[in-house]
C-alpha cells in the first residue's frame, strides 16, 4: 500500500465489499477489520472443512491454519494475524507465515509507517520480541509491555532477569525486573518496571520504576532520576527537547515532573495521560482539580468545565488544539475541545482525531446503536452500523470515512468543509 | 485471651518485624495518622461505647462465641487502640501480634458497621492498620507474594501474558467440542459485556471460563474478554495496604474495559 499522500482522496463513495456476510464454505466469520486507507476489509473465518483463514475483500488467504487470532492491519495496509499450525505459533502477513515458529506469539506491533511487524514471543518458556521474523538472540524469564520505535528498528520490553522461587519476598524486593532493548537488558534492575517508552529518535527509553515497595521514579536508559515519589504514571519524551515528563504524586497530590524537577505543582487529586505538542511548547494532561471532578489542564491551567470522568486526551501536532471526552459513569459522553463542550450527548464516543494542521477535529460517536461522526462539532449527515476512526488527508482538507453499513463495507472521502 | 496468646509463625511477618524498632514504628504510625486517616480514626476511637452490638455481625466473633477478643471492638482495641494510645511507640513483638490480627482475624468485610448503632467502620480501621503494616514491611508471606504478582503481571497468581491468552484459547477449543461455533471473543471493540475473572480461574479452575463461555454462547450475548493484562478484577494490594499499587491495578482494569 502507498503512503497516505498517495491514497485515493477523490471526493465520493465506493463500495469496497458489497457483502461481509459469511460465505458458504465458512462456518462463521469474525468481526471485520478495515485497512487504514479503507481499501481493504478483512475477517478471520472458520472454514467448514476445518481450520481457519482470513478473507480480505472476500478473497481467502491461500493458507489456512489450525488457529488464527489478533487480526490487525499494519499502517502500510498489510493484513496480519497470529496463526498456529501443529501447535506452534507465528505471525502471518498477508497470509504468509514467518519462517520462525514459537511456543506462543501475541501483541502484534508496527512501526509508524508499517514496514516493520513485530510481536512478543515465548519460546521454551523464555520471552522476547520477534521483528519481521527475526527473534531476539537473548530471551528472558518473562517479558511484557512491548514497545517499538517509530522506525521499527528497536523494540523494548519489560523483562525479568532472574527466576523467582515461589513466594520469595526477599528476592523479589531485591529487584529482578529491567527493560531490555533489542534483547539487551539494562544493567540496573528494579522491583518493578512499567510502560517503557522510546524518544522520537528511538535512541533512549524511559520507564516507570519502583526501586523499593514505596519509592517510584523514572529510569532513562537504566539510570534513575535523583528524586523519587509516592506514586507516578507513564513517562513521555518531549519530542522537541528530549526531556522526560511524567505525572508524579508528592505530598498527597499530583503534578508533572520533568527530568526529576516539578514543572506542574502537585495540586491535583489526579493527573495523567499527558500529551505534548511536536514543538514541545504545550503540554496537556487529564487532571482532577477536586476529588471525582475531572477536566483537562493545558500548561498546568485547568479548563473550567468538569466531568466525573475525562478520557481520550489528544493534542494537535502544533499544540494549538486540545481535545478529549467527558462522560458520566460510561454514559452521557461529550466531546471537549479547547475548553468548550460540543453540543450533543452520546451513548459512546471515541478518541477525537485532530487534522494535521490543527484546523479541524473529527470524532466518532454512537447513539441508539448507530454510529456517526462529528466534524468540528457538526453531525455528519449520515449514520452507519459501524465506523472506523476517521482519517484526515495529509493536507487536512478531506476526511476518509470507513464504514460498515447494511452488510457492506464502504469508503467515503468527504470535503471537511462540507462534512 | 488475646492475639498475643495465639501467635503463629509466618515468614513474612517475622522478616518484617525483625527489621523494626519502636522508633520506626512510631514514625510510620504518626505519618499515616497525620496524612491519611487521623481525624476519622480519632472520632471512631472516641465514640465507641463498647456496647458489643457489632459482635453479632462478625463471623470471626460468631465462630468464637466464648472468646470476646474476636469481637470487632476488641480487635480494634488490640490493634489501632494500642497504636493510638501509645502514639505508635510499641515494641516489635507487640507489632507482630497487631499485624497478625489485622491480616488474619478480620477480612475487612464491613458487616459489623451495619450492626453498630453509631456506624463505626471496623473494616476501615483494620484496613488502616494494614496500611501501617504495609508501610513497615510487615505483611504475611503469601498475601505479600500475591501483591508482588499483581505489581508485575496485574494479576494475583503470576499468570504470564501468554499463559492467559493460551488458556482462553484452550478453553474455547474444549468448549467447541460441546458447543460447535462457540467463541471467546478477544478484545472485541464495542461489545456489550466485558467479562473479567480473577487469576485463580486461569490458574486452577479453567472450567469456570469454559462454563461462562457456554452460558454467554447459549444466551447469545455480545461479549468479550481482554487479551491484555488488566483482566484480573481482584486486588490483593488493597488487602495488603499497598494503596499506591491498588490505584495502579484499578486504573489498569478500568482502562482495559
Ligand atoms: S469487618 Fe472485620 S470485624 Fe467487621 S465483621 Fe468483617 S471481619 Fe468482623
Ligand atoms: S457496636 Fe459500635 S459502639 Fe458498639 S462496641 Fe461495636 S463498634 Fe463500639
Amino acid at each position: 500500500m502507498q503512503p497516505p499522500t498517495l491514497w485515493d482522496w477523490e471526493t465520493g463513495q465506493k463500495v469496497v465489499l458489497a457483502s461481509i456476510e459469511r460465505p458458504e464454505n465458512c462456518a462463521w466469520v469474525e468481526e471485520p477489520t478495515v485497512s487504514p486507507d479503507g481499501e481493504r476489509v478483512a475477517v478471520l473465518a472458520s472454514l467448514e472443512a476445518g481450520g481457519f483463514t482470513a478473507l480480505v475483500n472476500g478473497e481467502p488467504w491461500e493458507n489456512s491454519f489450525d488457529k488464527v487470532w489478533q487480526p490487525r492491519f499494519s499502517p502500510d495496509g498489510r493484513f496480519t494475524a497470529i496463526v498456529q499450525r501443529d501447535g506452534m505459533w507465528t505471525v502471518a502477513v498477508d497470509g504468509q507465515p514467518w519462517e520462525e515458529n514459537f511456543d506462543y506469539v501475541w501483541n502484534t506491533q508496527f512501526s509508524a509507517r508499517g514496514d516493520v511487524v513485530a510481536a512478543c514471543i515465548q519460546s521454551g518458556g523464555e520471552y522476547g520480541v520477534c521483528a519481521d521474523g527475526q527473534p531476539w538472540e537473548n530471551l528472558f524469564a518473562n517479558g511484557s509491555q512491548p514497545t517499538l520505535t517509530a522506525d521499527g528498528k528497536s523494540a523494548a520490553l519489560v523483562v525479568q532477569t532472574a527466576s523467582l522461587k515461589p513466594a520469595d519476598l526477599d528476592a523479589f524486593q531485591a529487584g529482578v525486573f529491567s527493560v531490555a532493548v533489542n534483547g539487551q537488558a539494562w544493567d540496573a534492575t528494579f522491583v518493578n518496571c512499567w510502560t517503557p517508552e522510546f524518544d522520537a529518535q528511538g535512541a533512549h527509553v524511559a520507564a516507570q520504576v519502583r526501586t523499593t515497595l514505596y519509592d517510584y521514579t523514572i529510569a532513562v536508559d537504566g539510570r534513575i532520576w535523583s528524586e523519587s515519589y509516592d506514586c507516578m504514571w507513564e513517562p513521555r519524551f518531549n519530542p522537541a527537547t528530549g526531556k522526560v515528563v511524567a505525572p508524579v504524586r508528592a505530598k498527597g497530590a499530583w503534578g508533572l515532573a520533568q527530568d526529576g524537577q516539578i514543572i506542574w505543582e502537585p495540586v491535583f487529586a489526579q493527573c495523567w495521560h499527558q500529551v505534548i505538542s511536536q514543538d514541545g511548547r504545550n503540554i496537556a494532561a487529564i487532571v482532577a482539580p477536586a476529588f471525582g471532578e475531572f477536566t483537562v489542564a493545558v500548561n498546568a491551567k485547568p479548563w473550567s468545565i468538569r466531568f466525573p470522568e475525562v478520557t481520550d486526551l489528544v493534542i494537535g501536532r502544533g499544540g494549538e488544539r486540545v481535545a478529549a471526552l467527558g462522560n458520566k459513569e460510561n454514559a452521557e459522553w461529550r466531546v471537549l475541545v479547547d475548553g468548550r463542550t460540543w453540543p450533543g450527548v452520546w451513548d459512546m464516543a471515541w478518541r477525537p482525531v485532530i487534522g494535521p494542521d490543527g484546523a479541524h477535529v473529527a470524532v466518532k460517536v454512537e447513539k441508539n446503536g448507530r454510529q456517526s461522526l462529528l466534524v468540528d462539532g457538526r453531525p455528519y449527515p449520515r449514520e452507519f452500523d459501524r465506523l472506523c476512526d476517521p482519517v484526515f488527508s495529509p493536507d487536512g482538507a478531506k476526511l476518509l470515512i470507513r464504514a460498515i453499513d447494511k452488510g457492506a463495507c464502504v469508503r467515503i472521502v468527504a470535503d471537511v468543509a462540507q462534512a | 485471651m488475646g492475639i498475643q496468646d495465639r501467635l503463629i509463625e509466618d515468614v513474612g511477618l517475622r522478616r518484617g518485624v525483625s527489621r523494626l524498632t519502636p522508633e520506626k514504628i512510631e514514625t510510620v504510625v504518626r505519618s499515616v495518622m497525620a496524612s491519611e486517616a487521623g481525624a476519622r480514626l480519632k472520632a471512631y476511637s472516641e465514640t465507641c461505647m463498647r456496647c458489643g452490638m457489632c459482635a453479632k455481625g462478625c463471623h470471626f466473633a460468631l465462630s468464637h462465641p466464648d472468646d470476646p477478643s474476636y469481637t470487632p471492638a476488641a480487635k480494634v482495641a488490640q490493634t489501632m487502640g494500642v497504636l493510638l494510645k501509645t502514639g505508635g511507640r510499641v515494641d516489635p513483638g507487640t507489632f507482630y501480634g497487631i499485624a497478625q490480627l489485622a491480616y488474619t482475624e478480620c477480612n475487612l468485610c464491613k458487616r459489623c458497621v451495619h450492626y453498630c448503632p453509631i456506624g463505626i467502620d471496623t473494616g476501615f480501621i483494620m484496613s488502616m492498620v494494614r496500611r501501617i503494616c504495609h508501610k513497615l514491611g510487615v505483611t504475611p508471606q503469601y498475601i505479600q507474594d500475591t501483591a508482588h504478582s499483581h505489581s508485575t503481571t496485574f494479576n494475583q497468581m503470576w499468570v504470564k501474558d501468554d499463559e492467559w491468552i493460551d488458556t482462553l484459547q484452550w478453553q474455547e477449543d474444549e468448549a467447541r467440542d460441546e458447543f460447535p461455533g462457540l467463541r471467546i471473543p478477544l478484545d472485541k471493540e464495542g461489545a456489550e459485556i466485558y467479562y473479567s475473572v480473577i487469576a485463580p480461574e486461569p490458574k486452577f479452575r479453567t472450567q469456570l471460563i469454559y462454563q461462562a463461555a457456554a452460558i454467554f454462547n447459549a444466551a447469545g450475548v455480545d461479549w468479550t474478554m481482554p487479551s491484555q493484562p488488566g483482566w484480573d478484577n481482584s486486588d490483593m494490594c488493597m488487602f495488603t495496604g499497598d494503596f499506591e499499587m491498588m490505584g495502579r491495578l484499578k486504573r489498569r482494569h478500568f482502562e482495559s474495559a
